[in-house]
């Protein structure tokens, strides 16, 4: 049975070309090159730099990762859906207040952290409200929020950090803790994360709902989704996963930054474009981002390693990311006949 | 049919060819905004604060035109506040090895409109995303501003024609407004008045047509990046020259400034619509907000957060004024 469902499949693809077969090919072999790019980078810097091919330094650039693997997911997502959320950076220093704050308090990590979820889950649903339901420009509401959110933060700490007191072991071994004395966990939790909502993304009914929003909204009201409800539980979802990278970013500086996460979001959407999902909505992959943070995360812990200063790193990024994104395009222009 | 018409004829009415469908509110707000400012604050009418504003005003307004001009054709460039500081650092440098204004100013003019240049080159040749490339671009200027000074820029020259460019007055007047007044003009009656605004226009609301009526769609862009570029460099002199030294730091979030005030002013972010007067509101409004919480001694921090509310509101508000006309 199944065996002949696969050759009925093959058949199929190779006798008529139906559409999203050959987009299918497509992703896959975008995230070849990916791949192909990653692992150029790090033969590159295996050869040129000491201690860059160690378990050691390869693990913590995973760590490094962590952020911007989480925050890159929600990020994704959005985009997929067909919309933008800017507002991640200064959600990353916003929700870090009533976490670290209820800590200092109650010496609890799960109120610490329920807070900041709380908090996290607030914004995921002004968002998605003001852009799903009230149908203003989500590039208008999350740069309102962003204004709003650093501003409020600002305004709050009076532009100091608030250090982390209670100094719980639990909370310190996010940032220094390591599974089996290896992997970060925040780079575990990143990767369970990413494992988590690929499956929902490429398996699950809801994940096929974001693709098929944000690829024709149209089509998707006239299949019967509700297009509303999806964007406001993207936007949800892009808080939540941005809110996890605030708690990790907390653990690592040990307090609450009012400049947390400041550029963040250009950094995220950034790797995001990199990894191949389309800002026009229902193109891309999970894998593709996270394959594009982690070629931009080695990429700057190499050229560090070479002795470069930070400038550096930030220009050959950013001629990188343009580098990168006019190839692809190039590619599919060719694919698609010109 | 009849609906229509109906629903057309009433807003040519009232609105006239000034006042487009967001200006109206926009105007509202400006003026409870003026007149609640003004009874918790009477100094507000001063004569100095109203040019205080308006100096304000200017390095916002040089820019925003440009990019409204830009977002018109669909497009936006978020490397202004990077380009903003590095012009700066190098227009000072210039000024101070050859005590010429005119080889300052070009070199600014230069420099900024070369990265216009640059990024109308990558998103129409190369097709990146004007949102990702000049992502890039600003990474790339704020990495570069760092490598050519790692701290500021002073003023060695001591020009008195270079200070007056920040801090000169004709008459009552700050030289800036004068500058910006003159930029918003051209710009205005470009984008009104002639054929190439209308066709700056007709690229954002649909690029294809307008390449298969036989326009040239890439070279418009181009041109409203370049535009762009440009008042980037007369602002960057005008902030340094404020600031009497050339700042790697300056220009922080300035391109989100700018942004919004555009935005604010009811250009569509999709292109092919929107107007600078629109624009002109916007960064008014932007302003007296900023000004008015010095005024009556609120916490400034709030100049972050106010705005946000305006953007997301006036947005909100156009929304709910379109479907009430198209009912």
């Amino acid at each position: 049975m199944r065996r002949s469902d696969k050759t009925m499949s093959l058949a199929n693809t190779a006798s008529v070309k139906t559409e999203p077969s050959v987009l299918a090919r497509l992703f896959a072999r975008q995230e070849l090159a990916l791949l192909v790019c990653l692992l150029l980078v790090l033969v590159f810097f295996s050869v040129t730099v000491e201690n860059f091919f160690s378990v050691r330094n390869m693990t913590n650039v995973l760590g490094q990762a962590s952020l911007a693997l989480t925050a890159g997911i929600g990020c994704a997502i959005v985009f997929i859906s067909g919309e933008v959320d800017i507002s991640i950076g200064s959600l990353l220093a916003t929700i870090a207040l009533p976490l670290i704050i209820i800590m200092n308090d109650t010496n609890s990590l799960l109120l610490g952290v329920s807070a900041a979820l709380l908090f996290g889950l607030i914004i995921g649903v002004v968002n998605g409200y003001l852009t799903a339901y009230a149908g203003i420009n989500s590039l208008i509401v999350t740069l309102g929020t962003m204004f709003i959110m650093r501003g409020g933060v600002y305004l709050y700490t009076g532009q100091r950090a608030i250090p982390d007191n209670a100094s719980l072991d639990s909370f310190i071994a996010l940032s220094d803790g390591r599974l089996f004395n290896i992997i970060p966990y925040s780079a575990v939790i990143a990767i369970v994360l990413l494992v988590a909502f690929g499956y929902m993304m490429q398996h699950r009914p809801f994940g096929r709902q974001i693709y098929a929003v944000g690829g024709n909204q149209e089509v998707a009201r006239l299949a019967g989704y509700d297009v509303r409800r999806v964007k406001f539980i993207c936007f949800i979802i892009s808080s939540l996963l941005a809110t996890v990278a605030g708690i990790i970013l907390a653990a690592r500086v040990g307090s609450a930054q009012h400049t947390a996460g400041l550029n963040f979001e250009f950094q995220v959407v950034a790797a995001t474009v990199l990894g191949g999902v389309s800002l026009a909505g229902g193109i891309g992959s999970l894998t593709g981002m996270a394959l594009g943070v982690l070629i931009l995360q080695f990429l700057s812990n190499g050229l560090r390693g070479l002795g470069l200063p930070t400038e550096w790193q930030l220009v050959i990024t950013g001629m990188i990311i343009i580098a990168a994104v006019a190839f692809d395009e190039a590619k599919r222009r060719r694919a698609n006949g010109g | 049919m009849s609906e229509l018409t109906h629903a057309s004829a009433p807003k040519r009415f009232i609105g006239g060819q000034l006042l487009g469908s967001s200006q109206l509110v926009l105007c509202i707000i400006l003026a409870v905004l003026c007149i609640a400012i003004s009874i918790a604050a009477p100094q507000f009418y001063s004569e100095a604060n109203i040019i205080a504003i308006l100096r304000q005003c200017a390095l916002v307004l040089i820019v925003a035109s440009g990019m409204t001009m830009l977002i018109i054709t669909a497009e936006v460039d978020l490397s202004v506040g990077a380009s903003l500081a590095f012009v700066g650092c190098i227009g000072m440098a210039v000024l101070n090895s050859t005590h010429s204004l005119a080889l300052g100013m070009l070199t600014a003019l230069a420099f900024a409109g070369g990265v216009g240049l640059f990024n109308g080159l990558v998103v129409t040749r190369l097709r990146v995303n004007s949102l990702i490339a000049t992502i890039g671009t600003m990474m790339m200027l704020q990495g570069g501003v760092y490598l050519f000074t790692r701290e500021a820029v002073q003023n060695h020259n001591q020009l008195a024609s270079f200070t007056d460019l920040g801090a000169g007055y004709v008459g009552p007047v700050p030289v800036p407004v004068i500058l910006a007044a003159l930029i918003f003009v051209v710009a205005y009656v470009t984008l009104r008045f002639t054929t190439l605004g209308r066709y700056l226009y007709a690229v954002g609301a649909n690029e294809k047509a307008v390449r298969l009526s036989g326009v040239r769609s890439e070279r418009l862009k181009l041109f409203a990046f370049v535009v762009t570029g440009l008042c980037v460099g007369v602002a960057g002199m005008i902030l340094s020259s404020l600031m009497n030294a050339g700042q790697p730091t300056a220009g922080r979030g300035f391109e989100l400034t700018v942004i919004a005030a555009v935005i604010l002013g009811g250009t569509s972010l999709l292109g092919g619509r929107g107007s600078l007067f629109g624009t002109l509101l916007g960064v008014l409004v932007l302003k007296v907000i900023d000004n008015g919480i010095i005024i009556l001694g609120w916490n400034q921090d709030l100049q972050m957060v106010v705005p946000g509310v305006v953007i997301i509101l006036a947005t909100y508000l156009d929304i709910i004024r379109n479907r009430a006309n198209v009912r």
